[in-house]
């Protein structure tokens, strides 16, 4: 449980995709001037993330990683399919989007006209491309908590966006210079608004996976000090032995 | 422009200012943000993408007519992942060494926006020759962009260009360093970046007041 | 051309030509440059090597310049003398074997030459609960024997790598970082001069003899890195996420091979 809570704030907060990382930008900007169809597309990309990350996780687990065929047999445990995994996820991430456009278009036809050419663009939308990747290279260890980075990644993105065109609408009525307008002030802003989020970067460091070994040793030295040294550095050395 | 009409030479020359893929279509920006703190790389990516717009946008040309428009999406992604694939691995057997510098590039270029909004508007709709023109075209526009905030970031923030020190040594204190100047570090984080866009677009609309959106 | 290219069937027919010209395409590629691939593969994990080991074509203080590819097969039988592989679990090693050993044994996992193990496909059998292979090269730099480890990482894209080379008292004698992805001009300076440098006589072990390994860190004050018992390297501007690749990696990776080091200073007392 805590490592879903964990991995929830990581992914929305400290690893945002648009403020941290910087993915998916070209959505974000095109289509955050109304808050309407910034939630809409907000909604589409949790929904496609949700989808793609498990997907993408199970391709990965049992046909991309080095012997991940071994469930075909043992003589197929040597296979290294590692070469195709941007195209497998990119596939699956490209018949997704083209799933939701269908039905997007066939239900919510006022959505569909006001996403335009932004909803095929999803499918390029490096968020999603990017949550693949990240889950794959971070080593997401079960489906539960590859569904869970890719749902915590979609609300991210969603926060940004909802934010971001919060801040246009109300900037309609500020006197920006007229170059600026539009556009160059959003670039601007979401500069500074990643700037602000540099600062999560420094939490949950502590009770990281990748942490825990750098303490143990430190505890270690402090016990060596206090006691016996040259007992306690026998000991050691007997142990590993 | 002999070779070319007037139309033709359009695509080319528009996308360099006026129909800028960045600052007016907005495309392409995540690549702009991560690749752009050194100037090489801002060149060697702007290389990369000139060359899969050109073939890319001819291929999607030719098979226009038969492309089935409910999976036109995975058509696409497929046609521009094995092309840079395929040119990885023959790069790899062949040219290791410039293998090595491009392989980070393959995910940014696949995933590349711009690539995949000029199909969709573009290559889907016209012949292969004007296709080819357009790819070259907004890829040329796309690479002076990377290009200029690769200057202003590399320069700024490491003191360098193209790896080679132009300010002085940091370390040592010579060149402007031993009058007090430091390397805005902050300059090669993304954020930076943005900005930095943000005011090219600045300065492109004051030159140009039919931009200026309202 | 008169074709519906809506009809269902039409778009079922297409998906299917589609998917096995370019899955042709891929394969054959793939198959057909597979040889010179893995050919330039192994030259290129054998100059990393050597790389570590500070055999290489530098010249003053430019970019890093390998053996080239024509003499690297000479120069790393002349100058890497033994390649050992030892076998560990749980944190001990639990047998040591000569690279001909190694070569000549029919078991799963060997019978190859010991570099080109695959650092990867140990940490996934180590994660298992299996033992793994932890090669270590032997050479000679300055008169003094020093020992070569690979390790392997993760960064902020993708894989990161490298090998070190150690002394006898697990002090840094030269290292090699590489990447397969990340950030051009702020992560992937790992693979620049300066910064593999900065590792050069830095300490794994502790006064007390316990293993710490090498941090990446900001505000180290030291970009010089002249004080090399402070277990820190000066961070890369903008590169936090790789950077703690890095350190993760020489601490999980070459802690493993600590129980070895003692025996050595043991036999050597």
């Amino acid at each position: 449980m805590i490592e879903h809570l964990e991995l929830f704030f990581k992914a929305v907060f400290i690893d945002n995709m648009v403020f941290a990382v910087f993915l998916g930008m070209c959505s974000y900007l095109a289509v955050s001037k109304k808050v309407a169809t910034a939630v809409g597309l907000g909604a589409a990309v949790i929904f496609v993330l949700a989808i793609t990350v498990p997907l993408n996780w199970l391709l990965d687990q049992y046909l991309l990683q080095p012997g991940a065929l071994s469930w075909l047999g043992s003589e197929y445990a040597d296979y290294d399919l590692g070469f195709l995994s941007f195209i497998m996820f990119i596939a699956t991430i490209a018949t997704m989007v083209q799933l939701v456009e269908i039905v997007v278009e066939k239900f919510s036809p006022s959505l569909y006209n006001s996403l335009g050419i932004f909803l095929p663009l999803i499918a390029v939308n490096c968020a999603i491309l990017g949550g693949s990747l990240f889950m794959q290279s971070r080593e997401i260890e079960t489906l539960g908590l590859a569904v869970n980075y890719g749902i915590s990644s979609g609300i991210g993105w969603f926060l940004a966006i909802l934010a971001i065109a919060a801040i246009r609408e109300k900037i309609r009525y500020s006197n920006v210079p007229a170059p600026l307008r539009g556009l160059g002030i959003t670039f601007i802003i979401t500069g500074l608004m990643g700037i602000g989020f540099l600062s999560f970067g420094g939490m949950l460091t502590g009770g990281d996976e990748e942490e825990k070994p750098a303490s143990e040793p430190t505890v270690k030295v402090e016990q060596i000090k206090s006691e016996d040294n040259a007992k306690k550095l026998a000991d050691n050395t007997k142990n590993v032995e | 422009m002999g070779l070319l009409s007037k139309k033709d030479a359009k695509l080319i020359t528009d996308p360099l200012a006026d129909n800028n893929p960045i600052t007016i279509q907005v495309l392409g920006i995540c690549s702009a943000l991560a690749i752009t703190a050194d100037l090489k790389a801002s060149l060697v990516m702007g290389v990369a993408v000139l060359f899969v717009m050109g073939v890319g946008n001819v291929v999607i040309s030719l098979m226009r007519n038969i492309i089935p428009s409910k999976i036109r999406i995975i058509v696409q992604l497929i046609v521009v992942a094995s092309l840079v694939i395929i040119v990885d691995q023959v790069l790899k057997a062949y040219a290791f060494e410039l293998s090595k510098t491009l392989s980070v590039f393959i995910g940014l270029i696949i995933t590349n926006c711009i690539i995949m909004g000029r199909f969709e508007a573009f290559a889907l709709a016209n012949g292969p020759y004007r296709s080819f023109l357009d790819g070259i075209g907004n890829a040329l526009g796309y690479a002076v962009i990377l290009v200029i905030v690769g200057i202003f970031r590399e320069l700024l923030g490491a003191g360098t260009l193209m790896g080679y020190p132009v300010l002085g040594d940091p370390i040592e204190k010579t060149g402007v360093f031993s009058i007090g100047y430091e390397n805005n570090g902050f300059m090669l984080m993304p954020p930076m970046a943005l900005i930095i866009v943000g005011l090219i677009i600045w300065v492109q609309r004051s030159r140009n007041k039919d931009l200026i959106e309202d | 051309m008169a074709v519906n290219t809506d009809k269902n069937s039409y778009t079922i027919l297409f998906a299917i030509a589609m998917v096995v010209i370019v899955g042709s395409l891929l394969a054959f590629t793939a198959s057909s440059l597979k040889p010179q691939i893995k050919e330039n593969e192994r030259m290129e994990k054998q100059q990393n090597i050597l790389y570590a080991l500070g055999v290489n074509e530098n010249e003053g203080t430019g970019d890093i310049v390998f053996v080239s590819t024509k003499e690297v097969a000479d120069k790393f039988s002349t100058n890497v003398s033994e390649q050992l592989v030892l076998e560990s679990k749980d944190g001990k090693i639990i047998s040591k074997m000569t690279r001909q050993e190694f070569i000549d044994s029919k078991d799963e996992g060997k019978g190859k030459e010991p570099y080109l193990i695959d650092v990867k496909k140990q940490q996934a059998r180590a994660k298992k609960g299996e033992s793994r292979f932890l090669p270590l090269f032997v050479g000679q730099q300055d008169g003094k024997t020093v020992y070569i480890a690979p390790i392997r990482g993760k960064g902020l894209w993708d894989a990161i790598w490298g090998f070190v080379a150690l002394d006898e008292n697990m002090v840094v004698k030269g290292t090699f970082f590489d990447h397969a992805a990340e950030t051009p001009g702020l992560g992937s300076n790992i693979k620049q001069r300066y910064f593999m440098d900065d590792f050069y006589g830095e300490r794994l072990l502790t006064e007390a003899g316990v293993f710490k390994g090498i941090a990446v860190a900001k505000g180290n004050n030291d970009p010089k890195n002249e004080r090399k018992e402070d277990h820190a390297v000066d961070a890369l501007a903008g590169a936090t996420i790789t950077g703690d690749g890095i350190s993760a990696m020489i601490r999980k990776d070459l802690k493993l091979y600590m129980p070895f080091f003692q025996n050595l200073n043991i036999k050597t007392n």
